[in-house]
Parts: C-alpha cells; structure tokens; sequence
C-alpha cells in the first residue's frame, strides 16, 4: 500500500485551511519500519506571501508489523521529549480517521542529511567516531532515564504502573506474546522465564520513561559521532530505566561483530557514561535481570516477525530477516547472560 | 551433471544483494531487493544443514532422555521413555522439525521437573543446558551480529 500524494495534499489542506497552492513532491517509501510504513514527503504551500517548503515524514500504520503498538504513544513520546534535551523531530499531526490514507498514521518533521542506518556505524567515515557516537549515545539515554514522565505530561499516554511491579507487567506481555506468536517450543526462553519469575528485580526508585527500542539504528547521527535525533518511540512506556540500558547492551545489536555494545563501546563504558548521565547505579543484579528480559522480548519479537512473514500478511522483507538471523543470536545472548554459552 | 542447488540459490541471492538481478533500483526497491537476497542467502546456509542439524539434535534429545527416565519417576518417566526409543521416520525437513517440535516441548517439561527437584538432579540440569548450548551452536547463523 503506497502513500498517494494527492491524498496527503487533501489532507493538508484539511489541516491548513489558509494554506493556498498546496503541492506534495518526492514521495519516497524508507526501508526499515518494523512497526509502521515509513514515507518521506516534500509538503510546500503558499501563506499569504509566503511559500513554505517543508520535508515531512509521514509514519503509516501496515497491515502487519513485528509489534503491536499505539501510534498515540509514539506521537506523544515526540512531543513531550521535544521540551527536553533529548533530540527528537517535531510531531505535528496525529490523524486516526483512515479515510484520508487507507488507514491511521502521524506527521512529523523530517530531519534531513543524517544516517540512521546500523551496520555504517560500521563503516568508514562513521567508524573512525564510533567511541564519541557511543559516548553520546548512552549519555542521551540517560537524559531519557533523568526524565521526569509525570512532569512531562506523558503519564496521560502512557499507562501507569507500580514500579514495584513494572518488572511483572513487562514480563507477563512479553512471555505471552513468545506463547502465542513463537510456533514452536523454546527451552532456552522458558527456562529464562521460569528463573526470571523466581528472582524479580529490585524496584526502581522512581517510575521512569522507557523508550523501548533504543538501540543503534533507531536514531540519526553524523560524520562526527553526533546524535541529532532518537526515533522509534511506538514502545514508549512507564516502568525501569535499567530496561533501556539493558536492551541498548543486548548483544544481537552488536553490528561490529566484536565486543562493542551496539558497534561503539565495550559495555563497561556504555554502563559508566549512562551512570554519569542519569545520576543513578546500574546494579548489575538489577541490570542482568532486565537483560534476560530483554532476550525474552527480542525472541517474541524475531519470531513474531517471521510468523506474519510465512502468514503473508506482510511480506516486507524487513519482516523475514529477524527471524531467521536474529532469533539464533537471541538465544546465544542469554546463554550468555546465563553462563552457558558453549 | 547435477546442478548444485545450494551454489544456485547463492547466486540467486548474491544478485538480488548487488541489485543485478533486479535492473537499476534505488530507495526502498533497492533495500528490499537486498534483504530479499540476504534472506535467500541464509535460507541456503540454512538449508544446507537443516537434515543434519534436526537428525543430530533428535538423536541427542533422546540419549538425554533414555538417561533422564529412569531418574524423574512418575508419567514424565513413561513418556521420556517412549520417547527415547523413538526415531525419526524420513529424512525431509518437514518430517524431522515435527519430531524435533515434539522432542523440545518434551525437554521444557523435563527442565522443569529438574529444576524443581533442586539439586537432587543438578547433572542432569547440567545435561540439559549443555544439550540447549549445542543446539544454539548447530543453528548458528553465520552473519548475525553475535
């Protein structure tokens, strides 16, 4: 299902009713976009005596994707993290009505000239900055855990939680989606399970902001190992900050093929930097039990990707390639995590 | 002659991943085009080695269990048994991932009862996640990050 440009221009014109001469050029489809149809857009019009030009991305719900998640979330997340020192684009409409492009979708501002790719942080001329990339990375992290999400606002969005609990409501959603969507059995992820039930974590001191997906590729970055913008906010929600730090260490993010957490810094780095940045510990008993949470999550994840891949559902190659690659990485990292590893 | 089907679907791949298969794309046709190609390349890696790799793992599965049986007691002991003595009917993926569907879901339930028996069972414990580490090592994947 592509976007249609004249479309798009109807809607804006809904949108912008002084808005005169409106034209909706270069529309392109961006490849990735696990949880939404990716599109980029130029949206100029005139107003009064000015035209404005505006590149736009616009993020499209798809028949399928590998999770399950409220747009109302991802838009909010954008817009409450934009009066913070977080990097995020602008978010600028949220629609739910499908009749304007087949289905619901939200607006927002297109940071242009940025790589946002995961294997060139890799690559030269990237590579040759990867520790500062790092460096910036886990400190943008801990500005998110720093964040206050009552202050924010975002306790309307997202849904509150005891955080004595928040480790249960994690692990109940993830351990049933790899229930229902793994198709085979997993002795590797019920055993993770079964001891991660038997050994909850200490509480956080305070609920946080977890982005949910903050790895690597999920935001965009320069030549000079700068980060401009965090991205993929659609599994924002309320809980342990220890959780991001956790996924962000997962080892199937490591794109360099070494010991380097997310293809930029060994992992006692990253933990220090995000420990200076959001002025709390990373008890690594806390911390191992949110990692083998996250193996958990990731496998429900690859495995649900491949299940809608086989159903034709969707078959966006993006969907086909976790499960057939990252699943078997995904049971070595706990291995690993659990001293087990081969 | 036959064609080496696996060097076939390499090829296949390869020219999916260079774009050459496909004419000059660009964007999202381009992307695709290449993660379409990285799929087939690791179906073929895949492929190349699935009989061997759910042969082994059944036979491994029911040595596991032909040990564990006499040392669990109670219904589990029967059905480890029975399992045990079981084979593999045909050699086709399909036939031998059923098995082995069958035989993992056996092993979740035999981990449990181990694990709660404390320590009583620990080799066996031990026997189990050395049997899971294999397991992981015979399916890696050879471009995965880790």
């Amino acid at each position: 299902m592509a976007l249609d440009p004249q479309a798009f221009a109807a809607y804006a014109a809904h949108k912008l009713p002084d808005a005169t001469d409106i034209e909706v050029a270069a529309v392109a489809r961006i490849h990735g976009g696990a949880s939404r149809e990716t599109y980029r857009l130029r949206l100029s019009y005139s107003r009064g005596d000015e035209r404005v030009d505006r590149p736009l991305i616009v993020r499209k719900d798809p028949p399928a994707s590998l999770i399950d998640t409220d747009r109302e979330v991802e838009f909010a997340a954008y817009r409450a993290f934009r009066r913070t020192r977080v990097p995020v684009p602008e978010a600028l409409w949220l629609e739910k009505d499908a009749k304007w492009l087949g289905s619901a979708f939200f607006v927002m501002q297109e940071i242009e000239g940025f790589e946002a790719s995961p294997q060139r942080v890799t690559e030269p001329p990237y590579s040759e900055h990867a520790a500062k990339l790092g460096e910036h990375k886990w400190t943008v992290l801990g500005e998110i855990a720093q964040a206050d999400p009552f202050a924010l606002g975002l306790d309307r969005a997202l849904e509150p939680v005891d955080p004595a609990v928040c480790w249960r409501r994690e692990l109940d959603y993830w351990a049933a989606k790899l229930e229902r969507d793994a198709g085979s059995p997993q002795p590797i992820m019920q055993a993770v399970i079964r001891r991660l039930r038997r050994s909850p974590p200490l509480p956080p001191e305070r609920l946080g902001v977890v982005h949910g997906d903050y790895r690597t590729g999920n935001f965009l970055y320069d030549r000079e190992g700068a980060i401009h913008a965090i991205l993929d906010w659609e599994m924002a929600h309320l809980g342990d900050p220890l959780e991001d730090l956790a996924w962000s260490l997962n080892r199937v993010f490591h794109w360099a093929h070494d010991e380097r957490a997310g293809g930029l810094l060994p992992r006692a780095e990253a933990i220090a930097i995000w420990e200076r940045s959001a002025g709390r510990r990373a008890d690594p008993e806390a911390l191992l039990w949110w990692e083998l949470l996250n193996t958990v999550k990731g496998q429900a994840i690859w495995l649900a990707a491949g299940k809608e891949f086989i159903a034709g559902v969707n078959r966006d190659p993006v969907l086909a390639l976790p499960g057939l690659i990252m699943a078997n990485s995904q049971d070595r990292a706990a291995l690993d995590l659990l001293g087990k590893l081969a | 002659m036959n064609l080496d089907l696996l060097e076939m679907l390499a090829s296949g791949a390869h020219g999916m991943i260079d774009s050459g298969l496909l004419g000059p794309l660009e964007g999202y046709q381009e992307a695709s085009a290449r993660a379409f190609g990285l799929t087939l390349l690791v179906l073929g890696e895949q492929l190349d080695r699935a009989a061997a790799t759910l042969s082994d793992e059944n036979a491994a599965l029911r040595e596991l269990f032909g040990r564990a049986a006499p040392r669990v007691g109670g219904a589990l002991a029967g059905r480890l048994e029975r399992a045990a003595a079981g084979s593999d009917p045909a050699l086709g993926i399909r036939d031998l991932e059923a098995g082995n569907t069958a035989l993992r879901a056996l092993l979740i339930e035999l981990h449990v009862r181990v694990e709660d028996a404390g320590g009583e069972l620990g080799d066996l414990e031990d026997a189990i996640w050395s049997e899971l580490a294999r397991s992981t090592e015979r399916r890696r994947v050879s471009v995965a990050p880790f």
